[in-house]
């Protein structure tokens, strides 16, 4: 009988971008359960958010995570604006959504870039890397910031765009758009990566509806949700893109799923450039927030964002809670890392498209 | 200074290993680290390379606020680098604690737990602010 | 969402007087029951639908009573709010029914001192192993990790 080992794989490994640890149990090749400890990241944001103002609190909801800030800002001054009765001109829903599609496709292009380092595909990365930075470009070009952008007001939005700056946007979507077709296409249809990546991490539709998972995951295992689809808001109820989903449950389907959504997005910003309404770009916002409770999804990255905020009055906030999409796709870990091959270990851990700074808050 | 010192020296600076580690950051200044190793920055045409263990590593770039969790494996990962070694602290958070200082959690900088050599402040802190803060690192060896 | 639909519900539950039921921003129906009633209310609407989706567990302290809200949705959403005493509170755990919350009921456990009966793994998920006495989200003075 061959001796059980335990392995960690982390807080600081070369798959991990970010403090995670993991314990193994390994018996020869094969890994027999696993187990996990978050927290290396927590910095206690919804104890600091009632110690500021509805105002200073932006700022620091929007460093919760680098990869998905605007989205987090985004729920963050819609629930409040909610609170307040604000009507949002459309001008602004509009910029807000820009943002938010851009940022899905860095997010999408930085995790499949991730992916194929992990695998072993360094040269996929350093393509996936380098056609990001256009889209890094486009942001920097409007907000100033390449990852952290500062765009979002209670009210509205802070940055208005000029025609100069549309025409910009345009001309590098043109630019952007041959590279994501060699881009995405070198995944879809080298066979290494969908020989690497089928039948591996697989989660049933009902494992996905027990631990609520949601985003890409849960579509590639053939749950049907869309946060932009199913609450219709502006823009999104006036705009027209496809949900993607797939019915394999594995890391290929996975990848599938962000490669055609990465070619939604793409569209959707098409279709928000050609259709901005004009008008202001906000409204002004009082301090004080009436009494009330509300809750606000919106459809980041990696899946629902869940907030819920309640006021007592005052200037400052008496209760934020904030649920990030990755926190069920964690909970699904454990069955996942269960009786895998320690090879697949870095495929599984790609596939759930880690963002501990997210899950920690 | 011998010849064996000064080629040492030049060896030193012109091939700087680094090994990068995220105590407790929202990730930001991580995405523009990794940043630096794709084709627009490329730090290894400067002869850095990444490192996966701190066993090869001379630099120790490291991000965010130190955790309460984070400041054990942050100490360890330090005291199993070789000398000479060096850290450098990229970002504000890395610096001084940034926008988190005062949570029950946080203590501050990296400077609360491994001595720092350089400081590169921003929030997040661009690529070409960290290259910059390597290549004085480089020049400050002797 | 349909008054009768939950309505029945409430009624198989056995809810006793009269029920807070409110609407709150962006679609959602608020209702308070007691906190003996959550297990059931929620295996009935499981049992009504599966694909009811658990979106949050949020605990908070009003200052008077620590409150669990149960976050739902399934085309329009649904809130459960409950609350229990401040000294030790005690409540069922629902991950039988959805192994999806124990994430959630961790964090409510560590943060406000909820005590989840039948909830199998009670370790900290965020705090970390040095945290000395005290609940972060409580609204007494915050504690500083030991040390």
């Amino acid at each position: 009988m061959m001796t059980k080992l335990k392995i960690p794989v982390g807080p600081h490994h070369p798959l991990l971008k970010e403090p995670i640890s993991f314990l193994l149990t390994v018996e020869g090749e094969r890994v027999l359960e696993s187990s996990m400890r978050l927290g290396y990241v927590h910095r206690g944001i919804e104890r600091l958010c009632q110690e500021r103002t509805y105002v200073q609190a932006v700022h620091l909801i929007e460093r919760i995570c680098g990869i998905c800030s605007h989205v987090h800002s985004t729920t963050y001054c819609h629930a409040v604006e909610t609170l307040l009765g604000l009507e949002v001109p459309l001008r602004a829903h509009y910029i807000r959504a820009l943002l938010c599609e851009l940022e899905r496709i860095h997010s999408h292009l930085l995790w499949l870039g991730v992916l194929a380092k992990n695998i072993g595909l360094d040269t996929v990365f350093m393509y996936t890397w380098r056609d990001r930075e256009i889209v890094l470009d486009i942001m920097e070009d409007l907000s100033g910031g390449r990852v952290s952008h500062a765009i979002n007001v209670i009210g509205g939005v802070k940055i208005d765009l000029d025609q100069k700056m549309m025409d910009i946007i345009i001309e590098k979507l043109e630019e952007l758009a041959p590279k994501l077709t060699i881009a995405l296409g070198l995944f879809e249809n080298e066979p290494t990566v969908s020989l690497r990546t089928q039948g591996i991490g697989v989660i049933t539709k009902e494992e996905a509806t027990r631990h609520c998972v949601v985003g890409p995951i849960a579509r590639a295992s053939g749950v049907d949700i869309d946060v932009r689809r199913d609450v219709p808001r502006p823009p999104y109820d006036r705009l027209e893109f496809n949900v993607v989903t797939h019915t394999d449950g594995d890391v290929w389907a996975r990848t599938l799923v962000r490669i055609m959504e990465t070619r939604e997005s793409h569209r959707l910003i098409q279709q928000i450039i050609s259709q901005l309404p004009s008008g202001d770009i906000a409204v002004k916002a009082k301090r004080r927030v009436p009494p009330g409770e509300v809750v606000c999804r919106f459809e980041a990255p990696r899946g629902e964002l869940f907030y819920y905020i309640r006021s007592d009055g005052s200037d400052q906030p008496a209760r934020i809670k904030i649920r990030t999409p990755t926190i069920p796709a964690l909970s699904t870990l454990p069955d996942q890392l269960r009786e895998v091959n320690l090879a697949d270990v870095p495929v599984i851990l790609s596939g759930v498209d880690l963002c501990i700074a997210c899950a920690d808050r | 200074m011998s010849v064996i010192k000064y080629i040492l020296r030049w060896a030193r600076r012109k091939s700087l290993w680094v090994l990068h580690y995220n105590s407790g950051g929202c990730n930001g200044c991580d995405i523009e680290i990794v940043d630096l190793l794709t084709p627009r920055f490329d730090i290894e045409r400067l002869g850095i390379l990444a490192e996966a263990s701190p066993r090869h590593a001379d630099v120790l770039l490291c991000t965010g606020p130190v955790t309460a969790q984070s400041k054990d494996r942050l100490i360890q990962i330090y005291h199993q680098m070789p000398a000479p070694k060096w850290v450098i602290a990229v970002g504000s958070c890395g610096c001084s604690g940034g926008i988190f200082t005062g949570s029950y959690n946080v203590y501050g900088g990296i400077d609360q737990a491994i001595p720092v050599s350089i400081f590169i402040p921003g929030c997040p802190c661009r690529p070409e602010a960290v290259i910059a803060g390597i290549l004085k690192l480089s020049e400050a060896i002797d | 969402m349909e008054l009768n639909w939950l309505q029945d519900i409430l009624q198989k539950v056995e809810c006793v007087g009269p029920v807070d039921i409110r609407r709150l921003p962006e679609d959602e129906t608020w209702v308070v029951i007691p906190f003996d009633k959550v297990f059931d209310f929620v295996k009935y609407i499981m049992e009504d639908d599966s694909t009811w989706h658990l979106s949050a567990i949020t605990g908070q302290d009003t200052g008077s009573q620590i409150e669990l809200l149960y976050h739902f949705w399934l085309g329009h959403g649904l809130t459960l709010c409950t609350r229990l005493a401040y000294e030790n509170p005690q409540i069922k755990s629902i991950t039988a029914l959805i192994p999806g919350a124990a994430f959630y009921e961790r964090e409510a456990a560590e943060m406000l001192g909820i005590g989840f009966t039948e909830l199998k793994d009670k370790s900290f998920l965020l705090l970390p192993d040095a945290w000395g006495k005290g609940w972060p989200l409580r609204k007494e003075k915050k504690e500083k990790h030991d040390d």
